[in-house]
């Protein structure tokens, strides 16, 4: 019964999706370079986006890099040739799109920023939730765990990265890294999990629990990392709980995770608000007007338009996801695509 | 110089052995410099981490002793277990297929999974040996053709919680030693001893040295070339199921990378590219010579960053060990 209202819910979402997106896309194209199709996170981007580009009357064609930043190098200078309305991009790698993004906005382009930040170069409207801040929300929520746990801030802690050459997971290192500083007394281990692979983070966990068998956590930059950690949790005998774990991003695994009780807290990336966003200031990125600083509500959270050097970013707050509110249909691991339409900003 | 016979075969079996020998050195200079590497769970992990590219890498170097090349089988273990999950899995796009008796889960996905990679192995021996094309670029097209298939059927997704019936392959352990890796050694040892003992051994390891020869002889080249094929794709099924166990399901880019590890692997273990030339249980020892230094890498206090030029020197060092020996050999025997 539960899978059958589970399938109704994602049919009736994906209904919403598409009839929305079908309504009113009179207003020209949008091309949305989404980095790459082996990750839940970027998978939903590109529903989002078409959705509510879709909402505010623009249609959505996306390209796939496969994760190679000459791909999505080819694809930039492919679509600058054929005069969009405007290009959203998730770079594959934060600065060596600079060149094409500055190509484009030469050739009247105007260019948004997915979720992954690039601050070296002027752009139209960046919506991102912030990499270095997810390791922020990280840390405190660890911090928090280590106490409850230990009664005071310390500890092991063994911290899986994605790949190493992604900028992606060394700012979410970095973040958790400078807030952790401040407490010596916690030990933090960190290993690569090469390529976003699941097996090595597996890999990792079963090493690192032979010799570090005294770990009190582990923290992963990617729920799908999560679940082969905990593969591994399980083949060493540990029960729910035994070993704390900490995730980011929020994709539905984590969540089943932490339904579980495997895991104690998900970090998440806003990824319908970060879409919503974009959609919502389309018309004015698309018209050249001004995006003047100020609060706006993004499907209900409360987002800061500021002005900066790259030009105006709006800044969507990340969520820890816990046991308490895992069900919350607006985390997007729910796969609950918002029911309230965005509007463009006037 | 002149050697005595038992000098020669002394020579000559440790030179067909260097690749344990290395094994060996490596692991005792990896046991006395990095604290905790030197204990039973550490060696029970590394035989549990080869078991992928392990597997993988028996299908592979058979298609190599053959004289061609599979660059297909790390996609096919990702297809296999990517609809292993689908199927057995509970969460995310799991469907959560059940089976009464439970148990039956187990032979059946295990039957699917090597359903899955025999048919690419079919589809890889249809264009190679009957088109007569050339399988760098079939096996190649065939890596990303199902790579791609995993990513349409999941759509990006994954799947997650295995049926406890099947992850007991990945939980269980036999004298301390994961039931997963027993499954690796076992696989090693039947298709060493095919290899080695049966008219199919030797008519592929005659097939990779001289195919028109052997044509002449009267073998049917083309038979074994197919079986060659067919096996690669079902023993890289074989791993696609027991990577999906391992992670207790299966994500789209699962077992990226293996390929390349499976190839390290099999030209440390002496199998030559050009075909006719190699053993199985080198193999093994290249696969858990890998490992050994993965593991290392895991265990050792180095910056994330640099993991990857350490990996890529030491496996140089590796292959430039094994071409010392090939020299030795021809100057020596």
């Amino acid at each position: 019964m539960k899978r059958m209202l589970k399938l109704i819910r994602t049919a009736t979402a994906t209904s919403v999706m598409l009839a929305s997106a079908a309504f009113a896309q009179e207003k020209g194209t949008i091309y949305y370079m989404v980095p790459t199709l082996l990750d839940e996170f970027q998978t939903e981007s590109v529903n989002a986006i078409e959705m509510f580009m879709g909402q505010v009357g623009y249609k959505t064609v996306t390209l796939n890099a496969d994760n190679k930043t000459d791909v999505q190098q080819g694809q930039m200078n492919d679509t600058i040739l054929l005069k969009p309305d405007a290009i959203v991009i998730a770079p594959v790698d934060f600065n060596a799109l600079t060149p094409s993004i500055e190509r484009a906005r030469e050739a009247g382009v105007p260019v948004m920023i997915f979720d992954r930040q690039i601050t070296s170069t002027m752009i139209d409207f960046t919506s991102v939730a912030g990499t270095v801040e997810i390791g922020h929300v990280a840390a405190g929520e660890i911090q928090r765990l280590l106490k409850e746990k230990n009664g005071t801030v310390s500890g092991k802690v063994l911290q899986v990265l994605g790949d190493p050459g992604d900028p992606y997971t060394l700012d979410i290192q970095k973040g958790f890294e400078e807030l952790m500083a401040a407490y010596p007394d916690v030990e933090i281990i960190t290993k690569p999990a090469m390529q976003w692979e699941a097996s090595n983070a597996g890999s990792i966990v079963a090493d690192q629990m032979l010799v570090n068998p005294d770990i009190d956590l582990i923290f992963v930059h990617a729920a799908h990392l999560a679940v082969a950690a905990v593969a591994s949790l399980e083949a060493a005998g540990k029960k729910p709980g035994d070993v704390m774990l900490v995730s980011s991003n929020g994709a539905p695994v984590g969540l089943d995770l932490i339904r579980q009780g495997w895991e104690q807290v998900e970090v998440e990336q806003p990824l319908y608000a970060q879409a919503a966003a974009l959609a919502m200031f389309a018309d004015k990125v698309v018209n050249g007007e001004e995006i003047k600083p100020a609060t706006y509500d993004v499907l209900g959270l409360k987002s800061e338009v500021t002005i900066e050097d790259w030009g105006p970013n709006i800044k969507i707050p990340g969520a820890a996801i816990t046991a308490d509110n895992v069900d919350d249909t607006t985390f997007w691991g729910n796969l609950q695509a918002p029911s309230a339409t965005v509007e463009s900003v006037k | 110089m002149k050697m005595s016979d038992g000098t020669r075969r002394t020579v000559e079996f440790l030179l067909d052995n260097l690749v344990w020998l290395m094994l060996i050195v490596v692991l005792a200079v990896f046991s006395v410099t990095i604290p905790g590497y030197f204990q039973f769970g550490i060696f029970a992990n590394i035989l549990e981490q080869s078991t992928f590219v392990g597997v993988m890498a028996i299908g592979l170097a058979i298609v190599i002793i053959a004289g061609h090349l599979d660059l297909s089988v790390e996609s096919t273990a990702a297809l296999s277990a990517m609809v292993t999950g689908l199927l057995f899995a509970k969460s995310g796009i799991g469907m959560g297929l059940t089976m009464s008796p439970e148990w039956l889960m187990l032979p059946a996905s295990l039957l699917l999974a090597i359903l899955v990679g025999a048919v690419i192995g079919v589809i890889n021996g249809f264009f190679v040996v009957r088109l007569g094309m050339t399988a760098f670029i079939v096996t190649l097209a065939t890596f990303i053709w199902a790579r791609g298939l995993v990513v349409a059927i999941s759509g990006g997704r994954s799947a997650q919680s295995l049926a406890p019936s099947i992850r007991v392959i990945g939980i269980e352990r036999i004298l301390g030693v994961p039931l997963l890796a027993w499954i690796s050694v076992a696989c090693f040892i039947i298709f060493a001893v095919l290899m080695a003992k049966t008219p199919f051994g030797r008519y592929v390891t005659l097939v990779g040295g001289n195919r028109e020869a052997t044509f002449r002889a009267g073998i049917n080249s083309d038979r074994i070339l197919w079986l060659s094929f067919i096996l690669a794709g079902a023993l890289a099924g074989v791993a696609g199921w027991l990577l999906a166990i391992r992670t207790s399901g299966a994500t789209a880019n699962l077992g990226t990378g293996m390929l390349f590890n499976a190839f390290a692997a099999v030209v440390i273990g002496g199998v030559s590219l050009k075909g006719g030339i190699g053993k199985l249980p080198g193999v093994y020892a290249g696969v858990l010579l890998l490992y050994s230094i993965h593991t290392a890498i895991n265990l050792m206090g180095l910056p994330a960053h640099f993991t990857q030029v350490i990996l890529g020197g030491l496996v140089l060092a590796a292959v430039l060990l094994d071409t010392l020996k090939l020299r030795l050999r021809e100057k020596l025997l």
